[in-house]
Order: structure tokens, then C-alpha cells, then sequence
């Protein structure tokens, strides 16, 4: 039961990208077509529990038992490159359109700073293996449903007689200002 | 200096792993390219400017390598280009018409008259959105030089604020076409030796486009009646000249009251490359 609510938290509550303001850029920059903002969407969430998993092995095993607290960030940022490499090779060879649609952003997950965010966060909470990495899922899952939810209404908003100071850009933040207000309605849900 | 002696080793204990996993996976993930795609890439510019309809020069020397796109279609490379594409894939090139960037505009500053003092952002895309800052005209050139910024090779320069394109370094990218709020900037097809086009935007009725600039079409329609070949024709109160009917003969351009037709062509191009 604990387990469910971790993830409905991350997921749904505490949501990375409408709570924290973090993962903006793939936020605003991927969400042209639903195809491409779900494939960004799921390769985050496969860096992301990864990253939740290694970094926990990391900090408990290597890090903390030699008092090494300084060097959390230099082993985050190795493991989320090199995850992100592994991720871009894999992509290339199984899903060349795939790679191509997702283009710069593919290795843009490297500076996705909800990723950072997560690594940093884990040890601060205090969570065992397993929370740790239904954490890193429900963020990722909850970064996957708010791609797909704001690429589903810029799709929608191509149709949309959009006044024209407010084209492109500008409605692009209002929509992302509505959805942060209306997530704001999970607060509550659950205290954690 | 114990500190120091482990945080070295277990970073660079990780850091080997890592690259160890990573290289195993770069062998593994392997993927094959056709030899012909890095000559190509090399053989094109290089500017990733999209002229071909491609997101970048690589996506382009890909689909040229797998036969789908034509060898000639790299609009900034011009000729050199293509033949060296064609060598790279064993074909026959034929020859290639030219492509360039045309302002429908032909109003400097003081042959277009203001409506207002303008002090915001000097910014053809920041003007617009205001209805056309200072401008009078609500179809002609803004002259903040959007076109000259988004050119990517030094072809367009402005001049008493109207872009003036250098048809020899052009090479019909049509960034600056996408940069005009107004859609002032139309890439024309350059296949005969003299060509007419129109250089007036301007939809509105003969007296205020009179009012509002010198150098606007007034929609006479002076054109289309003395067109001998038919090819002149009046739509919405611009004239569009039909290049299948249109022989340049040029009567047009010497009867238009206005000047608003201009001559250009394969000429002025082959001309200023001889020299």
C-alpha cells in the first residue's frame, strides 16, 4: 500500500514537471506531436529508475561508507551520461525514426534536471532500494503523463483560432500555467 | 590526502566501468552506414539550413544515399554541388535552374509614409504584431532587416530600409522568407533570361495605397490589358504574371504607371557570375 502511494506521489502529487517546475526545456520543446513527447516521455522514465537504482547502489555502498557526501553530484552526473549514451545507442539502432524525431533532446535528457533532481533526492529522503526505484518510476511516469497530456492539446491547439499576439510561445506557457493550476488539485491527496 | 587517494579511486573505478559498459554496447549497437552518405555530407555545405525540405544536411545525404531525393535539390550548393553529388552516385546530372529570394517591396524610407512615431523594439516580427508600428502601409516592407539577421550568407543587406538581395550570393535557403512577418519574401524560379515580377504586396484600393506610398500598385490593371500574350492577370487587385504565357516582352514593366514591375532573370545571374 505504501509502495502504490510512493508512486501515486511522484507520479500524480508531487509532480516533477507541475510542482517542482523541473524538465521545462523537453516540457516546452517535445510536445509538437503526441508520438514523439510519449517516446521522450518513456526514455526519461527509462533514465530515471535506472538512475534511481545505480545511484542508490552508489551512494550506500561506495560513497557514504567512505564519507565521500561531496562527490554525490560528479557520480549523478556520470551515471545519468552514461545511461543517457547507452539510451541513445539503443534508440539509433532499434528506432532510427525515433531517434530522428526526438533529435537534439535525446541527449538533452543528460541536462534534464528532474533527473538530477531525483538522484539528489533520494539519499535526502532516506528510501530503501525498492522505494527508491518505484520513486524514480512514478517521476518518470508522471513526467510521461504530462508530456502526453500538453502534446494532446497542442495537437488540438494547431485548429485552435489562436489570437495572434498570443500564437506560438506565449499560449505554448499559458497551457503549461493551466495544467500546473490544475494539478494543484491532487495537493492533499496524500501527505508524503 | 587519504580523502583524496579514495574519492580519486572510486570515481575513477566508476568512470572506467562505465566507459568499459559503454564500449561493449558501442560494439554491440553497431550500425551499419552506407559509405556514400559521409562523401556526400562532405561534398555538401554543411549549413543545415533546410533549403531542401530535409532537417538537416545529414537527414538529406541519407535520402540521396537510398535514392530518394535528387541529387540537385541542395538549393545552396547550387551547380558545384550537385555535379559532385551526381560523381558520388554515378548519375548524370542535367541542368538546374537557380532559385532566389524576391522582396515584394520596392518602398525605401521616405518613399513610404508614416502614420506614426514608432520607439518600441526594432524588430520586423515586434512591429508587426502592433499593426506595423510607423508604417502607413499594412502590406509593405517594416525595413527592421529580420531578412538581413536570419540570412545565413551575407546576401541581403539593407539600403533606406529595404532589403536589397544579392542574387549571386543567394542561394534560395528561403530562411529569409520565414523570417518576414509579412510575407514580403517569395523564392523565385529563375529559368529564363528575363523575367518580370511584381514588387508591391499591397492589397488595398488605389487611393490609399496611393496615399500611403510612392512606389505601390494601385491595382490599375494597366498590365493585364496591354499583356499581348496573355499572361498578365489581375487577382484581388495584384497582378500575377503567368510564366508559361509571359514571352518578356517587357511591355508590362514600361506601361505600369507606377514602376512596380521589375526585370530580373538568368541574365542578371549569369552576368554577375562572369564577372
Amino acid at each position: 500500500m505504501k509502495i502504490i502511494l510512493l508512486f501515486l506521489s511522484a507520479a500524480l502529487v508531487n509532480n516533477f514537471v507541475l510542482r517542482y517546475f523541473l524538465g521545462i526545456c523537453p516540457f516546452l520543446g517535445v510536445t509538437g506531436r503526441i508520438e514523439s513527447a510519449v517516446a521522450m516521455g518513456f526514455a526519461t522514465t527509462f533514465v530515471m529508475t535506472l538512475t534511481a537504482a545505480i545511484i542508490w547502489f552508489i551512494d550506500y555502498f561506495i560513497l557514504f561508507p567512505f564519507h565521500l557526501f561531496f562527490l554525490e553530484y560528479v557520480a549523478a552526473i556520470l551515471v545519468i551520461a552514461s545511461l543517457v549514451q547507452f539510451l541513445e545507442m539503443f534508440i539509433h539502432k532499434s528506432s532510427p525514426t525515433l531517434y530522428r524525431a526526438l533529435g537534439i533532446y535525446l541527449p538533452l535528457i543528460t541536462t534534464n534536471c528532474s533527473i538530477f533532481f531525483l538522484a539528489l533526492l533520494i539519499p535526502l529522503r532516506g528510501y530503501n532500494f525498492v522505494q527508491s526505484v518505484i520513486f524514480g518510476f512514478g517521476a518518470g511516469m508522471g513526467f510521461t503523463l504530462v508530456m502526453f497530456i500538453m502534446a494532446g492539446i497542442r495537437e488540438e491547439l494547431d485548429f485552435a483560432d489562436v489570437p495572434k499576439p498570443l500564437q506560438g510561445a506565449a499560449i505554448t506557457l499559458i497551457l503549461a500555467g493551466l495544467l500546473a493550476l490544475a494539478f494543484m488539485g491532487f495537493t492533499g491527496l496524500i501527505t508524503a | 590526502m587519504n580523502l583524496i587517494l579514495i574519492s580519486v579511486i572510486t570515481m575513477g573505478g566508476l568512470g572506467a566501468l562505465f566507459a568499459f559498459i559503454l564500449s561493449i554496447a558501442n560494439v554491440k549497437f553497431k550500425i551499419e552506414e552506407d559509405p556514400k552518405i559521409e562523401k556526400i555530407l562532405e561534398a555538401l555545405p554543411g549549413a543545415n539550413c533546410g533549403g531542401c525540405g530535409y532537417a538537416s544536411c545529414r537527414n538529406f545525404a541519407e535520402e540521396i544515399a537510398k535514392g530518394g531525393a535528387s541529387v540537385n535539390a541542395c538549393v545552396v550548393g547550387g551547380e558545384s554541388v550537385a555535379q559532385e553529388i551526381a560523381k558520388i552516385m554515378g548519375v548524370e546530372l542535367k541542368l538546374t535552374e537557380k532559385r532566389v529570394a524576391f522582396v515584394h517591396c520596392k518602398a525605401h524610407n521616405g518613399e513610404k509614409m508614416k502614420k506614426a512615431e514608432y520607439e518600441g523594439i526594432k524588430e520586423c516580427g515586434a512591429a508587426d504584431i502592433i499593426l506595423g508600428a510607423d508604417l502607413a502601409c499594412y502590406y509593405g516592407c517594416l525595413g527592421y532587416g529580420d531578412c538581413e539577421d536570419a540570412c545565413l550568407f551575407d546576401a541581403i543587406t539593407m539600403v533606406d530600409g529595404l532589403p536589397e538581395i544579392d542574387i549571386t550570393k543567394c542561394t534560395g535557403c528561403g530562411n529569409c522568407m520565414k523570417a518576414c512577418p509579412r510575407n514580403l519574401i517569395s523564392l523565385e524560379v529563375l529559368n529564363k533570361d528575363v523575367q518580370y515580377k511584381i514588387a508591391c504586396a499591397s492589397l488595398d484600393k488605389g487611393k490609399r495605397a496611393r496615399e500611403v506610398c510612392l512606389k505601390s500598385c494601385i491595382g490599375c490593371g494597366i498590365c493585364e490589358k496591354v499583356c499581348p500574350f496573355d499572361a498578365c492577370h489581375m487577382k484581388n487587385g495584384l497582378p500575377y504574371i503567368d510564366e508559361r504565357n509571359c514571352q518578356a516582352c517587357g511591355v508590362c514593366a514600361q506601361k505600369c504607371p507606377r514602376n512596380v514591375i521589375i526585370e530580373m532573370g538568368m541574365n542578371e545571374w549569369m552576368g554577375e557570375r562572369v564577372k
